[in-house]
């Protein structure tokens, strides 16, 4: 059942990001509908906190490549029943008064005030649909409404080298005020409760209706990149009632797990976060479920190899992956890799520090590391990728930190 | 001289606006819908729009939006008969909503106001 904050309150998802850092994930799907940890797509993240949280009056603001990620809100999140003024709503630009794409985040919400006038909400959260994290909104909007705050910004204490030149920086006050916001700077200031780090922006909002309508439209009419964190919030330090909800654990004030997917190298090392024995992000939450569209698959199996003529045939491993239904590891090895579901993987193959998504034919013999490869790729018998950089780079793309990419449908003969 | 472009869709009220910011010195052209006020826009430049709310085809609210869209630092005076569309978010959007009087001291006082702050200068 819907809390009852939730009745004053709606959710806004900016899910219009071209994500050109993450190219070619996002070839052909935006940022919030890349596949990740196997069976979800990274909105399913956000999308869950929804859920968990009794907030189910959501619009999800899209834009570029948004065809994949409406088919997923429909077929993954159909789920709330409209005649209880529950709803995940895909809108897509409408160019109702402006005949642009949005320029910036503050402008999709100020090219959106027609959703604001359908429902008048007291509150608006405002939430990325491309982060990795589990959070509790009915808390942060509680906290909100004790601070009579205006605009409360969740932030989290990141390492310097996260933070520098990154991300928006933050300095509060002993009440949780914030008293100055930088965005991006290359020497961070330092947060008062852990050394070494610097309290970021989360780009995870909310305001009060009548504050966000008026900062919005002040942006509006400023030359600016009509950006929340660049623009609209520091504008509004000085003046407004902006307080930092800090994202700690309750009791210890441990640090939580937060990843902003903005390269594929924070998109690798999350997905590669997941595999830990115990790891900071938890799928296996049961107080926290992460739901996800799955489709229909067999299970997975893990056979000794058919084909293998003439010698002992070996048995199919998985070491410390996790490996989707609908895959067949068939007499392969995999290590350290986040697959799928739909993956075949042929006799003697060897994968490790590996992501592949949903489809991808690995065939006999090929030996593959550090790759990550989209969806329904076929790789011929025998090939080897991400030993080699200089021949993988004839045909690839690599990443900064040495990753092989393969966009979607690729065939390699 | 500063030009004002007043949309309404009353006659009367158009002649009655021009001849009142005519006499303040201001260079004042009228439109009788948004559209018509929109194509106007298209070939001339105006320092602030007087802008009715409630007309035939599209409103007045719609037409602020398109008007900031083509330029966002446009001063907007919304001068409606009615105090209800402050409900609407993209009323916000202007720099005042004056409600309709046969006293137009606010309305001429609106218009300062906007030219005392705006740093629109041509």
């Amino acid at each position: 059942m819907a809390s009852d904050i939730s009745k004053e309150l709606l959710t806004i998802i900016l899910a219009g990001g071209r994500g050109e850092r993450l190219y070619p994930l996002t070839k052909v799907r935006s940022k919030p509908a890349v596949p990740f940890g196997g069976i979800y797509r990274i909105i399913d993240f956000t999308l869950s906190n929804c859920l968990n949280s009794g907030f189910r009056r959501i619009k999800v603001l899209c834009q570029y490549m948004s065809h994949s990620l409406d088919r997923h809100l429909k077929e993954g999140w159909s789920i709330f029943c409209r005649e209880l003024d529950e709803y995940i709503d895909s809108v897509p630009p409408q160019q109702q008064f402006q005949e642009t794409w949005y320029k910036g985040t503050a402008d999709a919400i100020f090219q959106n005030f027609y959703l604001l006038d359908l429902i008048h909400p007291k509150y608006v959260m405002i939430l990325s649909g491309d982060h990795i994290y589990k959070m509790n909104y009915a808390e942060m909007v509680r906290y909100h409404i004790e601070k009579k705050a205006e605009l409360t910004v969740a932030t989290v204490e990141a390492e310097m080298s996260r933070a520098s030149g990154k991300l928006g920086v933050m300095q509060v006050d002993p009440t949780g005020r914030i008293v100055d916001f930088e965005e991006k700077p290359l020497k961070p200031k330092t947060s008062s409760a852990h050394s070494g780090h610097a309290l970021v922006n989360m780009g995870i909002y909310v305001f009060n209706t009548d504050a966000l309508v008026r900062n919005v439209v002040a942006d509006a009419k400023r030359d600016t990149s009509h950006d929340f964190g660049r623009d609209v919030i520091p504008a509004m330090i000085p003046a407004h009632r902006c307080y930092s909800f800090n994202f700690v654990d309750e009791t210890g004030g441990e640090i939580l797990y937060w990843r902003d997917i903005g390269t594929i190298e924070n998109y690798y090392e999350a997905n590669m976060d997941l595999l830990s024995p115990r790891p900071r992000f938890d799928l296996f939450d049961p107080q926290w479920p992460v739901r996800a569209h799955i489709g229909q698959y067999p299970p997975a199996k893990m056979i000794r190899a058919a084909s293998a003529q003439g010698k002992r045939a070996k048995l199919g491993r998985a070491r410390n992956s996790i490996i989707s239904h609908g895959c067949i590891i068939d007499g392969a090895v995999v290590s350290n890799c986040v697959i799928s579901p739909g993956v075949y993987i042929g006799p003697e193959a060897e994968v490790e520090d590996s992501i592949i998504m949903h489809g991808t034919h690995i065939g006999a013999g090929c030996r593959i590391c550090r790759s990550l490869i989209d969806k329904n790729v076929s790789i011929a018998p025998g090939k080897t990728i991400g030993y080699e950089p200089e021949q993988d780079s004839q045909h690839f793309m690599i990443s900064e930190n040495g990753i092989v990419l393969i966009p979607k449908d690729f065939k390699l003969l | 001289m500063k030009k004002l472009l007043i949309v309404d869709d009353e006659k009367h009220l158009r002649l009655l606006y021009q001849t009142e910011f005519e006499a303040e010195g201001y260079k004042v052209d009228t439109a009788a819908d948004a559209m018509e006020a929109l194509g106007m826009f298209e070939h001339e430049r105006y320092d602030l729009v007087i802008l009715d709310i409630k007309m035939p085809g599209m409103d007045g609210i719609e037409a602020l939006g398109k008007f900031l869209g083509r330029d966002n630092k446009l001063p907007v005076i919304i001068n409606s008969a009615y105090d209800s569309h402050k409900d609407n978010f993209m009323s916000w959007a202007a720099d005042s909503y004056v409600i309709k009087s046969s006293d137009l001291s606010e309305l001429k006082q609106k218009v300062k106001e906007a030219f005392g702050e705006s740093i629109y200068e041509f």
